[in-house]
């Protein structure tokens, strides 16, 4: 399975606003924000501000970066298989 | 450490009893022969567990404590935040296994009180058993709040409703005033509390802080704008009970 990334700025209503809409296939499945500043230590990580069918989470996981972040939402795609 | 009575332990019992309700003398006394042993703990420590049938409640002298519940992956939700004089396992007294748990949040010192003396207690003085009633009643009143911001209020509404409900609680038994008071909640446990990631909780204290309601910062909460952040929660003491309120 092929995720696919799209670029886009998300209104989180804080500085955290670099973000990505995931696709898989035609269905969008998760959207990630890149952490701004105000997250100290966790600054740069990805956080899983929206996960949809099988992606959703109700304790939504950081990320060090998009590779661990792609791997995860692959994971939780195939387990619903 | 001996069992044995300890007035100056029940005074903050006496305290927090006395800020829903009128005592009388005799009243005070019969709570002050309460024995109890006192115990230190540390921080992030559990006083009674999930599963436990314990033989005596717990009432908090000094430092923090939460209840709550883990489901099986780990994840937690807290239930309540408690302060010297409270005693959150009361409901001990007569559903006798836990079913969640009670932990301190910072070092704490805790005063355990056997049920029997308990059970002794309320049988002389009836009017005890009522006001332990009626503070358990008031537990439940504090629970419905929590719920309609779990499931109800935006994040924003639902902090600024807590902050609301901690300041008084706290202002009621002399821990605050003048709108400052000690708070010493990580932003894990008020995520857990409020059912929001650690992400959630910063960006919402951020914005706060942003918009001049409050200021958290070295354990500390300041509200700076009390009507203002009372409006956007739609807060009402009503269900606190409490015997003295904030001049608001």
């Amino acid at each position: 399975m092929t995720l696919r990334l799209q670029p886009v700025q998300v209104a989180t209503g804080s500085s955290d606003t670099e973000s990505l809409l995931v696709f898989s296939g035609e269905f969008l499945v998760a959207v990630l924000v890149r952490l701004s500043e105000i997250h100290g230590d966790r600054a740069g990580m990805w956080f899983l501000e929206a996960g949809f069918g099988p992606v959703e989470h109700t304790d939504s996981p950081i990320f060090a970066d998009l590779d661990e972040a792609q791997s995860w939402v692959e994971r939780r795609l195939e387990s619903r298989r | 450490m001996p069992l044995a009575p300890n007035p100056h332990a029940m005074a903050m019992l006496i305290r927090k009893l006395e800020s829903i309700a009128s005592l009388s003398d005799e009243q005070r006394q019969a709570i002050e022969r309460l024995p109890l042993r006192t115990h230190t703990l540390a921080a992030r420590q559990d006083i009674v567990r999930d599963g436990d049938k314990p033989g005596h409640c717990c009432l908090i002298l000094d430092g923090w404590a939460c209840r709550y519940k883990l489901l099986g992956d780990g994840r937690r939700q807290i239930f309540s935040f408690h302060i010297p004089g409270d005693v959150p396992d009361l409901q001990s007294l007569h559903i006798h296994t836990m079913d969640h748990s009670l932990a301190t949040m910072t070092k704490a010192t805790v005063a355990l009180i056997p049920h029997e003396s308990l059970h002794e207690l309320t049988l002389r003085h009836p009017d005890l058993g009522t006001l332990f009633w009626r503070e358990t009643l008031i537990d439940a009143a504090i629970f419905r709040e929590w719920m309609v911001g779990l499931g109800r209020r935006s994040a924003f509404e639902h902090m600024a409703h807590l902050f609301c409900e901690l300041y008084l609680t706290l202002q009621a038994v002399g821990l605050a005033e003048n709108y400052r008071c000690r708070l010493p909640i990580a932003q894990l446990d008020l995520g857990d509390a409020l059912g929001l990631t650690s992400v959630h909780v910063n960006r919402v204290l951020r914005d706060m802080r942003g918009r001049a309601l409050i200021t958290l910062r070295s354990q500390t909460l300041v509200i700076e704008a009390w009507e203002e952040l009372v409006r956007i929660a739609q807060f009402d003491p009503t269900y606190l009970n409490l015997e003295r309120r904030a001049a608001a």
